[in-house]
């Protein structure tokens, strides 16, 4: 079997049982994402030197008996709003094209550390602003399941890496649904935790009070692994919670007896038909498994989270954009005569139409006379967003949920910017509430494409919520996208 | 009929924070002198993906600076961010803290301009970054005419403490004495150097004037004053320029603008900074800052004595007249210098009056600190208590003092090579001496021996005088004794 067809697990074992090696590995992924690549788009940047050097050093100390720890030998990509100071970080901007940040993001020390090994940089949509990877200032990623379709966004080259195998793992980041949704369109498991419970120090900034960082892969194994390796406690990130890392664990049965909440009346008709029978099915495996159904509500969240968010997003947004000035790092553009000039160049130029987009909303949001009308009104919706999360907990352990109305779209579909952002309406309540949640696929359509949901659990609940995920996701996990156009 | 008018003054201070490291990192504050950005780190610098980490000692010495300010402490605070773009500014916001301020409603004391002490109402205290520093490649280091201009990074994010005032100060005057109490102040805290020309200390001045005839000017701030005197001149100048402007019924600028210490005058300053929207926000990227009354008043009784306290304390321990407390307080340094001289036993009076003339004398002439003085509190009590039981004259002790503050060495070293000899002068030498004494002060002689001295005052007197003659070098009981005999004998 070809070497990149393993999963992490698999590889972690074997390089133990010394059954292959870890530069085998390597050259395997290197080799798949070279043959793929041409179609697919999914990466800004191949360490493939540093990575089979990398390779090298863990088969000596592989060979000298030495343990590197939980991922040792693993190939992982990082989305490039990831810093990595061996490796560019560009954000898929313009503005940062080039840009080697002078540190490590704190879970790309964490990796390192487990033994993990880069293999590169994956494309997302422009500082993340995006549900399809279309923002992209250098191309967009195509699916690897249907390459005239979207991986979904905005980290959708983190997921299409790992649906076509180029690593068994990879690292996103989710402000509104950009792990979920991508991991749902390309037949994966992927998890946005806890807000609190994975480090944002090094992810570079969208949206600071609902960014978190979090992994896909193709097996539930795999993602425990490497939730494993990166819930922990930061002092470099006051937002990280000082408490105990969870303990992952996948058990026997553990949908028995708990209660699963389901929004039937806000859910049905917005679906398409694929995705409704898909829930349907869920539901009535959920009850199989052992799982009580309850109809929750949550009208405030579905009503106006979408608002809300695209208030509080680009607020925060326009404030964390606002660095990038051509002065200390990334692109200057044209000669400048004045700093003002320098500045309208630069960020004139650097930044892409989403981008701007969104700045400029944010700008407006915080303008003084609008300050109270906006910002601060959507604040106490997302209190009150919050507080309905909370009364459904006290119904149910987990909330599930489609991750997308939709199955992976074509590209260029989604023209008009307010019907791709309506697309996060599943997502979206959950950074607002600050909750993790993971997607999972449950199948494929009739036209071969991943078919995703999502359950939702309680803060700090992320072991108890991929244990769930992992039962119903079983039987559709773990299969690779093998190329080629549909 | 003549106008009169009244100056209104409020002042914001910008205190540095003298932490060891910066407010949201770890870098060194330590940037006078230092190499440009060589105290810089990827938090500092703003760096993307980087975020910020509260420094505690921080939120301590603005506690400390708001109680000693009478304020009131805010048990919850956050901070904000303020928005705006230039080249000094790494992230393009300040983190600040706008919407609640760690301390607010306090008031600071200072001598009125009627001599009576006057409570000065303290706004806010709050708590935010500094920015870095621009570099001009012009020839006199500004922005006009220059071709390139360098950023220094090395003072961003070095803690600030931004103190408002109300406007309560009525003159140039007054709003010299309340800088200086600030700096007083903070200095006895030990929160900041409070050094105006090294920018560890930065006024900014709101100035309007009252007219009589119920007319009210606007208010002008006043920018660029780098010394207490710069402060007082500018505001004189502003308050004279303003009169004058209202005198001739003439209306006044709402602007900003800069004192030119060179030229003595105020000119507008081209910065557009009022039309700024500062979109303030709550910070995201730090949690809300909790203080408990535990914590409070842990610092409260952390607080060293502050100077008012101090004071007191000095006018009715040491019996001192205010003059002299006012200049022993003047640092807490230098009142533990002069306390440590009483406390090994040299007297109060004595005391004050060697350290506030000779002392700080010596201080200025050799540019040294209080901290790193020449002479250690513990000699010059010894010298004091030499003179004052007799052993060497107060001539002779100014000798041996100067003779300490040229050379380190040891009392009795110095007191040897100042050809001081404590016991030189007996026997047939200080016969002679009593005698040239009598013989010029017969009269007194006169009175000792006619019996009239009943409380042996002109003794002491005469004796002053042998232990003068003998330079110090008689032995006080010695000359007594020798004394005696003389005025029994003829």
């Amino acid at each position: 079997m070809e070497l990149y067809r393993l999963s992490a697990a698999e590889i972690v074992t074997g390089l133990k049982e010394r059954k292959f090696k870890c530069t085998d590995v390597v050259a395997s992924c290197l080799a798949r994402i070279k043959s793929q690549e041409p179609q697919l788009h999914a990466m800004l940047y191949v360490a493939a030197d540093t990575a089979m050097k990398d390779a090298a050093d863990i088969d000596a100390a592989i060979g000298e008996g030495r343990d590197l720890g939980r991922l040792m030998g693993v190939p992982v990509i990082l989305k490039d709003n990831i810093c990595t100071s061996s490796m560019p970080t560009t954000c898929a901007s313009k503005i940062l094209a080039n840009w080697v940040p002078p540190y490590d993001a704190t879970v790309v020390k964490m990796l390192k550390a487990e033994g993990a090994v880069i293999l590169g940089k994956a494309n997302c949509d422009e500082f993340a602003m995006g549900g399809s990877t279309e923002n992209s200032a250098f191309g967009p990623t195509m699916n690897p399941w249907d390459v005239s379709r979207v991986p979904g966004g905005s980290s959708g080259g983190s997921a299409a890496a790992v649906a076509a195998g180029y690593a068994p793992i990879s690292l996103g980041s989710d402000t509104g649904g950009s792990i979920r949704q991508p991991a749902s369109f390309c037949g994966l498991y992927g998890m946005k935790p806890t807000y609190g419970q994975v480090s944002r120090y090094g992810l570079v900034a969208f949206a600071s009070s609902l960014d978190q960082i979090g992994p896909f892969a193709r097996t539930a194994e795999d993602l425990k692994l490497i939730l494993s390796a990166i819930c922990a406690f930061d002092p470099h990130d006051s937002t990280s919670e000082d408490r105990p890392a969870p303990c992952f664990n996948l058990s026997d049965a553990p949908l028995r007896g708990k209660k699963i909440g389901v929004l039937t009346k806000l859910v049905d008709g917005k679906l398409t038909a694929d995705l409704q029978a898909a829930m349907n099915e869920q539901i009535e495996e959920c009850r199989r498994l052992g799982a009580e159904i309850v109809e929750v509500a949550l009208p405030k969240a579905l009503e106006y989270g979408l608002a809300c968010y695209y208030i509080l997003a680009p607020a925060e947004a326009s404030s964390n954009l606002a660095r990038y000035d051509g002065v200390r790092y990334g692109a200057a553009y044209g000669e400048a005569k004045s700093l003002l000039e320098l500045y309208v160049k630069t960020r004139g130029e650097g930044f892409g139409p989403e981008v701007k987009r969104r700045i400029l909303t944010g700008t407006y949001v915080l303008s003084s006379g609008f300050y109270d009308a906006y910002y601060l009104t959507a604040q106490k919706v997302r209190k009150v967003i919050k507080q309905e999360f909370a009364a459904a907990f006290e119904q149910v352990e987990a909330i599930l949920l489609p991750a997308s109305p939709t199955p992976a779209f074509k590209l260029g579909e989604m023209s008009v910017p307010l019907t791709m952002y309506m697309a996060d309406i599943f997502t979206i309540p959950v950074n607002l509430a600050g909750l993790p949640a993971i997607s999972f696929n449950t199948g494929f359509s009739s036209t071969g494409l991943p078919l995703g949901m999502q359950l939702i659990g309680p803060r700090w609940s992320d072991a108890a919520i991929l244990d769930m995920a992992a039962a119903l996701g079983k039987k559709s996990e773990g299969r690779i996208a093998e190329g080629g156009v549909r | 009929m003549t106008l009169e008018f009244t100056t209104v003054i409020g002042l914001e201070i910008h205190i540095q924070l003298n932490t060891k490291t910066k407010i949201f990192c770890s870098c060194s504050t330590d940037y006078i002198g230092a190499t440009p950005n060589s105290h810089i780190c990827p938090v500092c610098t703003g760096q993307p993906g980087t975020l910020p980490v509260l420094n505690r000692k921080v939120v301590e010495f603005g506690v400390r600076g708001g109680l000693a300010l009478h304020c009131k402490i805010n048990k919850l605070t956050r901070f904000d961010r303020k928005n705006y773009f230039y080249a000094d500014l790494p992230k393009a916001y300040q983190i600040t803290e706008y919407y609640v301020p760690l301390a607010e409603n306090g008031y600071l004391t200072i001598t009125g301009d009627d001599g009576q002490p006057r409570r000065i109402g303290i706004t806010r205290l709050h708590l935010e970054e500094d920015a870095g520093k621009l570099v001009h490649a012009a020839a006199d280091g500004r922005i006009v005419g220059s071709s390139q201009s360098f950023v220094d990074y090395n003072r961003g994010g070095v803690p600030l403490a931004e103190v408002v005032s109300e406007p309560d100060l009525a003159s140039p005057r007054e709003a010299r004495e309340y800088v200086s109490a600030m700096r007083q102040l903070v200095r006895y805290l030990g929160i900041s150097d409070g050094d105006m020309e090294k920018g560890s200390m930065r006024v900014d001045a709101n100035i309007s004037q009252k007219v009589s005839d119920g007319r009210w000017g606007n208010r002008v701030e006043v920018k660029n004053m780098n010394s207490l005197k710069a402060l007082e001149r500018a505001l004189e100048y502003e308050t004279l320029r303003q009169r004058d402007l209202l005198a001739r019924g003439e209306r006044i600028a709402q602007e900003t603008r800069n004192w030119d210490d060179a030229d003595g005058i105020t000119t507008p300053s081209r910065s557009k900074e009022e039309s700024n929207d500062y979109r303030y926000f709550p910070e995201p990227d730090l949690p809300p800052l909790l203080l408990d009354e535990k914590y409070i008043e842990a610092v409260k009784a952390s607080m060293p004595e502050l100077p008012s306290a101090k004071r007191e304390r000095f006018l009715a321990q040491y019996k001192l007249p205010v003059e002299d407390v006012l200049v022993l307080t003047e640092t807490p340094e230098l009142a533990a210098y002069y306390e440590n001289v009483v406390k090994a036993g040299g007297d109060p009076v004595r005391s004050s009056n060697w350290v506030r003339t000779d002392l700080i004398r010596a201080l200025k002439e050799q540019s040294r600190d209080i901290v790193d003085a020449p002479i250690s509190a513990e000699v010059l009590a010894e010298l004091i208590q030499l003179v004052d039981g007799g052993k060497i004259s107060t001539t002779a002790a100014k000798d041996v003092f100067e003779k300490l503050l040229e050379t380190p060495t040891t009392l009795e070293e110095a007191i040897r090579t100042c050809g001081i000899q404590i016991g030189a002068v007996a026997g047939d030498k200080l016969r002679e001496i009593i005698i040239a004494v009598a013989n010029a002060n017969a009269d007194v002689v006169e009175v000792v021996r006619s019996g009239q001295d009943k409380k042996d005052k002109k003794l002491k007197f005469l004796m002053g005088l042998v232990m003068k003659e003998s330079r110090g070098q008689a032995k006080p009981d010695e000359v007594l004794k020798a004394l005696n005999e003389f005025l029994a004998k003829e």
